[in-house]
């Protein structure tokens, strides 16, 4: 059993993106408890890359291989968690890049990075109507949400979100990024948090969600 | 598998005439004008040879046969070892090398900021930095231990970089027959014995010429003693266009190229087949200040042309660098940044050199790692391109498809490591990351660099009985200069 726990935070350390999936498999087939994969395994594993990554030991594509991997694992054990069981995670975020806008390089990063970091990460990909965020947030009851705008067109998109957003449920709380934002842009829009990088969005979204 | 030939970025400045006409116009001036030979031994060597010698005037001149006879025997390609080989530098056209700058006289004291005359222990600290930076690959000493007795300063200077770096040291202080052979006789113990020195020669000499057409009597003596012991010699011709040679930069290119290939005779008929580096540093003279300007696009592109000249002659090539900043940091990678970027591109072999301010003369700890980076981003520059399976990754654009990223590639880490530049002083990151941690300019992430080299980069010492016997060269140097008194130590 142990064995199989370890060889799974192995494979993500080990960026073993091709073939971690069939690991997750024998895991289940030996009997491992999915949710003890999950935390004691792929959540370890990209625990150990994400830190290897904060002290520049490695770079981008290596972390983004770790969190490919455990992406890969994650489909195979996620829908063999007995149902009423969650895994714990550092908190739910359900990220997008707004309608019109489908710049995601950077969404992309942050949801890495925040996966990497702990984080259940929901991420609803680009050019994301406004209805769409809300549903989603509806739905999940995510402890963040967090939105990209790379166009100063497409900005103001992300206030279209906030403001119905705030008025239904204030406990979520509301990350944006991109290019042209900057943290007066974000306060004046009433989101709680703001960063300029990736690396700076997790910092953020920890202090947010706690 | 490797399939085709990696090619190297090289840009021509002259075409094959302008270096055809170059030379014929040195043989020229070496015929008609000739040169000043002040060393007796080198006149008689001229004389004997058939030139055209007054020793009344000290003028000889060469005819173009013996010039053409001394290029024929020259060598294409030289190594200059490291005392560890896995920085052995071979001088074949093909790499290119960086050094450090050499024998400034004053150092900006790294932990009171104080200019003062250099001491033993910056040749000790710069011989450290050197050896830990990734894109320096020669040292110099980088000053003078001007706190040392002043009969044996240079060999201090030896002393302190043999035992601080295991790089390649070349000096430029071998100027007098007895300091080429106390120079010498401590590279033979530093390689074991002068058979090990031969096949791996640890150290070499740059020597210049005087602009215009002369050739110091110590200089040329010591560089006959240097290639009979099978020390490889740089000589470096220095005319500054507009002062000591013509303002046109060919036009100096002549007047150094006639010093450089008149040594190169009379090393070559003394001890032919001698390892020479064809070197020069043609900087023009300023005109407003009367400073020399180093670092100055008419340095660069002199540099670059008198690289095309030396592979021209089949010999590798040493050329100049230098800035006339005060103080690191924007004025000083301006002036480094041109000045190596051109002769780099050129295919300059050896590039001279790194670290130095006001013009080769002051050391600043910092400008030494800033031009390590300088330098990094210019192999990048110069590295070359080329369209195979790999490279073009068809393979991998067609998996990725549209739309999608390749940070998740395996393709995308393998080649990130050699195909990009990774900084370690430049601040990439944004500007809330970069404030956040303290807003620090280039400049002060050069000193934290060089606080950390210092504290933490080991160099292994030469053996006990290797140090006991430089002791003892210096040791006698003194005595024999001084009479056996010891007046400052």
């Amino acid at each position: 059993m142990e064995d199989n726990v370890t060889r799974l935070r192995n494979a993500v350390i080990n960026y073993e993106m091709e073939t971690i999936a069939d690991l997750a498999k024998q895991a289940l087939k030996d009997g491992v408890d999915p949710l003890v994969a999950i935390e004691k395994g792929l959540a370890e594993g990209i625990k150990t890359v994400g830190q290897k990554f904060g002290k520049g030991e490695i770079f981008l594509p290596e972390l983004v291989m770790g969190a490919e991997a455990m992406k890969s694992a994650l489909a195979v054990l996620e829908p063999a968690v007995p149902k009423g069981k969650h895994r714990s995670t550092a908190g739910k975020v359900v990220i997008g890049t707004v309608q019109d806008d489908i710049h995601e390089i950077g969404k992309n990063l942050v949801s890495t990075m925040l996966s990497s970091n702990g984080f259940e990460v929901v991420d609803m990909g680009v050019n994301v109507p406004a209805s769409d965020f809300l549903k989603k947030a509806d739905e999940l009851k995510p402890n963040m949400l967090a939105m990209s705008a790379l166009m100063t067109t497409t900005m103001p998109r992300m206030a279209e979100v906030i403001i119905p957003l705030k008025k239904k449920n204030k406990s979520i709380k509301v990350l944006v990024g991109g290019a042209p934002v900057t943290d007066t842009y974000a306060k004046e829009i009433g989101a709680d948090g703001y960063s300029g990088d990736a690396s700076g969005a997790v910092d953020v979204a920890k202090k947010l969600v706690r | 598998m490797a399939f085709g030939i990696k090619r190297g970025v090289r840009f021509n400045i002259l075409s094959e005439s302008d270096l055809d006409r170059i030379h014929w116009g040195t043989l020229h001036v070496l015929e008609k004008v000739g040169v000043q030979v002040d060393s007796v031994a080198c006149r008689k060597l001229l004389k004997d040879n058939g030139c055209e010698v007054d020793d009344k005037t000290r003028i000889a001149k060469i005819p173009s046969h013996l010039v053409e006879e001394a290029l024929a025997k020259k060598k294409s390609s030289v190594l200059l070892a490291g005392r560890d080989p896995k920085y052995d530098m071979k001088l074949d056209m093909n790499h290119s090398y960086m050094t450090a700058n050499g024998n400034g006289a004053v150092a900006v004291d790294f932990e009171t900021g104080k200019r003062r005359p250099s001491t033993k222990m910056d040749v000790v600290n710069s011989s450290r930095i050197i050896d830990y930076l990734e894109n320096i690959h020669c040292h110099w000493p980088m000053v003078s231990s001007t706190d040392q007795h002043p009969s044996v300063v240079h060999l201090h200077d030896f002393d302190a970089s043999l035992n601080n770096t295991e790089k390649h040291v070349m000096y430029e202080t071998g100027v007098t027959i007895s300091d080429a052979k106390d120079l010498t006789e401590m590279g033979y113990i530093a390689a074991g014995d002068e058979k090990e020195f031969r096949r791996r020669p640890l150290s070499s000499c740059l020597q210049c010429t005087y602009a215009p057409l002369q050739h110091d009597a110590g200089v040329m003596d010591a560089s006959l003693y240097f290639a009979k012991a099978g020390v490889p010699l740089v000589f470096f011709g220095m005319p500054q266009p507009g002062a000591t040679g013509p303002a046109t930069l060919v036009g100096s290119l002549v007047v150094g190229n006639a010093e450089v290939l008149s040594a190169l005779t009379m090393v070559q008929l003394s001890t032919p087949g001698a390892a020479i580096i064809y070197g020069m540093g043609n900087a023009p003279l300023d005109m407003r200040t009367t400073i020399r300007a180093g670092g100055s696009p008419e340095h660069a592109i002199s540099s670059a042309m008198a690289t095309e000249l030396a592979h021209h002659y089949g010999m590798p090539s040493c050329v100049g660098v230098s800035a006339t900043a005060k103080t690191p940091g924007d004025q000083a990678v301006l002036e480094y940044y041109t000045g190596c970027v051109g002769p780099l591109m050129a295919g300059a072999d050896l590039m001279c050199g790194v670290g130095l301010l006001e013009d080769s003369s002051c050391l600043y700890y910092e400008q030494i790692v800033i031009d390590n980076e300088i330098v990094g981003a210019i192999a990048r520059l110069i590295r070359g391109e080329w369209a195979s399976d790999d490279t073009l990754a068809l393979d991998i654009i067609e998996k990725v498809g549209v739309g999608k990223n390749f940070l998740a590639q395996k393709h995308t880490m393998e080649h990130l490591r050699t195909d990009h530049f990774m900084p370690t002083l430049i601040d990439r990151r944004s500007f809330d990351a970069w404030s956040q941690s303290g807003s620090k300019t280039l400049v002060a992430n050069a000193r934290d660099k060089v606080k950390w080299i210092l504290e933490n980069h080991k160099v292994p010492p030469l053996d006990k009985d290797v140090q006991k016997k430089l002791d003892g060269v210096i040791d006698k140097a003194k005595k024999s200069m001084w009479g056996g008194e010891s007046k400052t130590q």
